[in-house]
């Protein structure tokens, strides 16, 4: 069961000053926001990470809709920062799968942007965004993800990239965005599927990004007693993948 | 001025042409979305209203919202489908039947708010709509036709797709640009409809049915297979920080929370958890021991399907989880549900087809040795082939092994014009083997008792199915599913209740079910508030059955739920229309008027309005005390034990229906008065031409 505080995956690539450097554009060694939690050996970045648990997730897309909602103003699937994909057919817990931009470490979109627009930005605990006024629309990023479905979006009314940024830029809503601040598909989510934190998941480990919300809190008794039953828990369901 | 929470544009499909054009919306939004708007379109464009179901002029609409693909919950994922029906008997009458899932939804994410389906194709199609790019295909193209619903649509999945890998953006529309992760939300029909059985569905998903009337049969009369829909685009929102703050505050304190679930009195609405409809999960013998997860349609906060490990059942509830629910085991239950949706067939009257055929069996009176050759038996009763026997008899019109059978062409047809055919009907009818009170709609619920539920029906056009009322029955205290006792007394019902029942909030005596009170002026009232009710807020701004009311919630301080505040809320947060609760009652009598010049039109007199003869002369067993009802001055729970509904006191009731409405009462004709004190002078003006309008 990977639980959210768990120690990471010896797999981690060590982050060096000079990618810091290389990625964030600043010299600046204060604003270093890769650090360890001393005595438990877990590596933190500032900007944080959306975790999910598929598990728990009613596929009701809200997440999806408050996303564009809070940063376009208006409805869109196409537009969300954060995907489910839904199998009516399927079975649990195959049947839906969660997409949310895993806000690497390493970031290949950042790599593979031409102008900078897609930077981090220091005024949110450096989480990796896209200017608008700097997006030419190539879609280099959308291409360089490393993950499929591919977590820049293509806003086509806009005719300019965008992905997550933990809701840093959400003008549409009365609330504080950022990683220190609220994130709309967590708020929104009715069955506590979406959660954050700012240890660093396994970079290369697919799985590392979808963990156990539920066993941990009182609420696994109380899903059970609706019929909604934790029998095969994410763990579980991922050592049988590999084995 | 920047219009909110519409597309703009209905999508108008020409089957017999094979044309697309569009109708602007603008010209039909004074009747709100969904329901009122389809009825209004359909009186427009149906010029003469005495045509049968199966007649190329049947417009048959698909409707949305302005809340449809909002983050409204409980709402945000209805569509609403009318038409002429195949269902009813003896009269078709024009009639509705909403399905849930995403449909609605990404139709506006397409830029649309509406389909309009007229005439009929010469071969089968299904309609290829991928934002404003919209094709009338040949079905034989991908071979769609004889395909169940569930291979239909993962064909047209990856047809549209382009591409198997549904892991990945697709551009579905070429040239526009815009992309999508999501696989077409596709309404279709399987061989049932195909074969125009009258127990026809349309499927959307596994298992979102528009189940009631018929609609499966009136698509395969238009050789139409399907409809997909997919949208890369977006719904503009009035005030989008009002909505997020609406639906966080709302759901916050009126919905079901897993760190706090207190135990709630009325399963099945706003504040239940998730699966709560799942009925297989709520009987012991049929719960499904696997892993599982709650599955909500789109902007739901709180589910009411599932899906499970092996894949068996999912998202099916109410009847067509159970309706097979004495199988021998639970696996075969699953297995029926599913077999049920993948062949379109409608499981109410599956269920009660069975009984039928079944008593009839028992009898002798069908079968082996006698004037109607049955090619079923009940020795296998309770096996998967036994169910998958009378589903293929009831979809194909066959023995349901694939040979020619007279039965299986009678039965499909439905078991009341099945029982016509035999010279049965009045006997089966009278004698309640064949258990149909309203309409040739099978009995949901008992007009004896569930009063609102009765006359609704039959004032109306089928089973109205809408459990806004029936679920009170959970605050009486009874052990209804092994609840414990109610939180509040009925005096405190009364009092929430009749605050949201607007205008006639001022006479408690509406919810009075007692029998001295079930044909009076009060019921009269409270039947037309249900019916304004219902057909604004639930069938055509969309909110959902299974969800809405929300009248008494146990998360409130003050057991007050959220009806009466929150829809016009969310309203107003998506489309800037400041329109009132009341408002909306009142735009739902208006479209309850425009429905009933519709059946006048089609035909409807008052003497053709009352329940099939056992509800007038047998008696209601039923001791539990289910309904409210004013005894010696007090509030209390009632049962309804006893009770018939008594011809002459209902002829009274009808006479007090059609007055409170402003209808001549002599032969339940609109009037000229009444329909232009609703803006419908041209509606008077078609029924005087018809000489059916009411002095």
């Amino acid at each position: 069961m990977k639980k959210v505080t768990e120690k990471t995956s010896s797999s981690l690539a060590a982050v060096t000053r000079r990618d810091f450097i290389k990625f964030s554009g600043l010299a600046i060694a204060g604003i270093y926001t890769i650090g360890c939690t001393p005595g438990l050996g877990l590596k933190k970045a500032s900007w944080g990470f959306i975790l999910v648990d598929t598990n728990k997730c009613q596929g009701c897309q809200s997440c999806m809709l408050a996303c564009s909602l809070v940063h376009e103003g208006a409805l869109s699937l196409s537009s969300a920062r954060i995907q489910v994909l839904s199998n009516p057919y399927g079975s649990f817990p195959d049947d839906i799968t969660i997409s949310q931009c895993r806000q690497c470490t390493k970031p290949a979109c950042m790599k593979a942007c031409p102008t900078g627009a897609l930077a981090r930005d220091p005024k949110h605990q450096n989480v990796a965004t896209i200017d608008p006024a700097k997006c030419i629309g190539c879609q280099k990023c959308i291409n360089a993800c490393s993950w499929a479905p591919a977590r820049s979006i293509w806003n086509n009314e806009a005719g300019k990239s965008q992905k997550c940024d933990m809701c840093a830029s959400a003008s549409n809503w009365d609330e504080t965005g950022g990683p220190d601040g609220k994130k709309a598909c967590l708020e929104i989510c009715p069955m506590g599927a979406i959660s954050f934190s700012n240890v660093i998941p396994a970079q290369d480990d697919p799985d590392s990004y979808n963990v156990d919300l539920d066993s941990s809190t009182p609420t696994a008794a109380n899903h059970a007693r609706t019929g909604y039953s934790e029998a095969g828990s994410m763990l579980e369901h991922q050592e049988r993948k590999r084995s | 001025m920047d219009v909110y929470g519409y597309t703009g544009k209905l999508l108008r499909i020409n089957l017999t042409a094979k044309t697309v054009s569009e109708l602007a919306t603008s010209t039909y939004t004074k009747w709100g979305g969904g329901h009122g708007i389809g009825s209004a379109v359909f009186f427009d464009l149906v010029k003469d209203k005495t045509i049968g179901c199966y007649d190329p002029a049947n417009v048959v609409t698909i409707m949305t919202s302005p809340l449809s693909g909002t983050l409204t919950p409980g709402c945000s994922a209805r569509s609403e489908v009318q038409g002429i029906g195949a269902q009813a008997y003896p009269y078709s009458w024009f009639t509705r039947s909403g399905f849930g899932g995403r449909f609605s939804s990404m139709l506006k994410f397409a830029g649309w708010d509406g389909i309009i389906i007229e005439g009929a194709s010469d071969t089968p199609v299904w309609v290829d709509i991928r934002n404003d790019a919209v094709v009338i295909r040949n079905c034989s193209d991908l071979s769609l036709w004889g395909k169940d619903t569930w291979d239909c649509q993962t064909t047209i999945w990856e047809y549209v797709r382009g591409t198997a890998d549904m892991n990945a953006w697709s551009s579905p529309q070429t040239g526009s640009g815009g992309r999508t992760t999501q696989r077409p939300a596709v309404l279709a029909i399987g061989p049932a409809g195909e074969h125009l059985s009258r127990s026809s569905v349309l499927i959307h998903d596994a298992a979102c049915a528009s189940g009631q009337g018929g609609f499966g049969a009136v698509w395969g009369s238009k050789k139409l297979k399907a409809v997909s829909v997919i949208g890369t685009g977006s719904i503009p929102v009035y005030d989008p920080k009002g909505l997020m703050k609406t639906r966080i505050d709302h759901v916050r304190k009126y919905a079901y929370h897993a760190d706090n679930p207190i135990p709630i009195s009325i399963p099945n609405n706003f504040q239940s958890p998730p699966g709560a409809g799942v009925v297989f999960e709520i009987l012991g013998a049929t719960k499904h021991e696997c892993a599982k997860r709650p599955s909500a349609c789109m902007g739901c906060h709180t589910a009411c399907k599932s899906r499970f490990a092996d894949g068996l059942g999912n998202d099916s509830v109410c009847s067509d989880s159970a309706f097979y629910v004495y199988a021998d085991g639970p696996d075969i239950v699953y297995r029926a549900s599913d077999l049920l949706n993948k062949l379109g067939v409608n499981s109410l009257e599956a269920y009660y087809c069975m009984n039928y055929i079944q008593a009839l069996l028992n009898q002798g009176i069908i079968g082996a040795g006698t004037a109607i050759d049955c090619p079923i038996t009940f020795d296998n009763f309770g096996s998967y082939e036994f169910i998958e026997q009378f589903l293929k008899m009831l979809a194909y019109g066959d023995d349901g092994l694939g040979n020619p059978s007279q039965f299986g062409q009678d039965i499909a047809q439905g078991a009341l014009r099945a029982a016509a055919k035999w010279g049965r009907l009045d006997q089966d009818l009278a004698s309640n083997k064949l258990n149909y009170p309203y309409w040739g709609y099978p009995f949901h619920y008992d007009p004896r008792a569930q009063l609102e539920w009765g006359y609704g029906s039959i004032l109306g056009d089928r089973d109205i199915n809408e459990h806004c009322i029936y679920r009170l029955k959970y605050l009486s205290g009874g052990d209804f599913y092994g609840k414990s006792a109610a939180p509040i007394t009925p005096q405190q019902v009364v009092n929430i209740l009749l605050a949201k029942m607007a205008p006639f909030d001022d006479d408690e005596l509406i919810l009075d079910f007692s029998q001295e009170n079930m044909y009076s002026a009060h019921m009269a009232k409270f039947v037309s508030w249900h019916r304004y009710y219902t057909r604004f807020w639930k069938q055509s701004m969309l909110f959902c059955d299974s969800r809405w009311p929300d009248f008494v919630n146990s998360y409130s301080d003050d057991f007050i739920g959220s009806t009466g505040q929150a829809e016009p809320a969310y309203l107003q947060a998506v489309t800037g229309n400041g329109m009132s609760f009341e408002d909306g009652i009142e735009l739902g009598k208006k479209i309850w008027n425009l429905d009933h010049a519709i059946w006048t039109l089609q035909g409807r007199h008052r003497d053709m309005v009352k329940f099939s003869e056992p509800y007038h002369t047998k008696i209601f067993r039923g001791t539990s005390k289910d309904y409210l009802g004013k005894v010696d001055g007090a509030w209390t729970f009632i049962s309804a034990e006893g009770r018939t509904v008594e011809k002459q006191k209902f002829e009274e009731f009808k006479t007090a229906f059609y007055e409170l409405q402003g209808w001549d009462t002599a032969s339940g004709y609109p009037t000229r008065t009444t329909l232009e004190s609703l803006d419908m002078k041209n509606v008077a003006d078609e029924l005087e031409a018809k000489g059916k309008l009411g002095a």
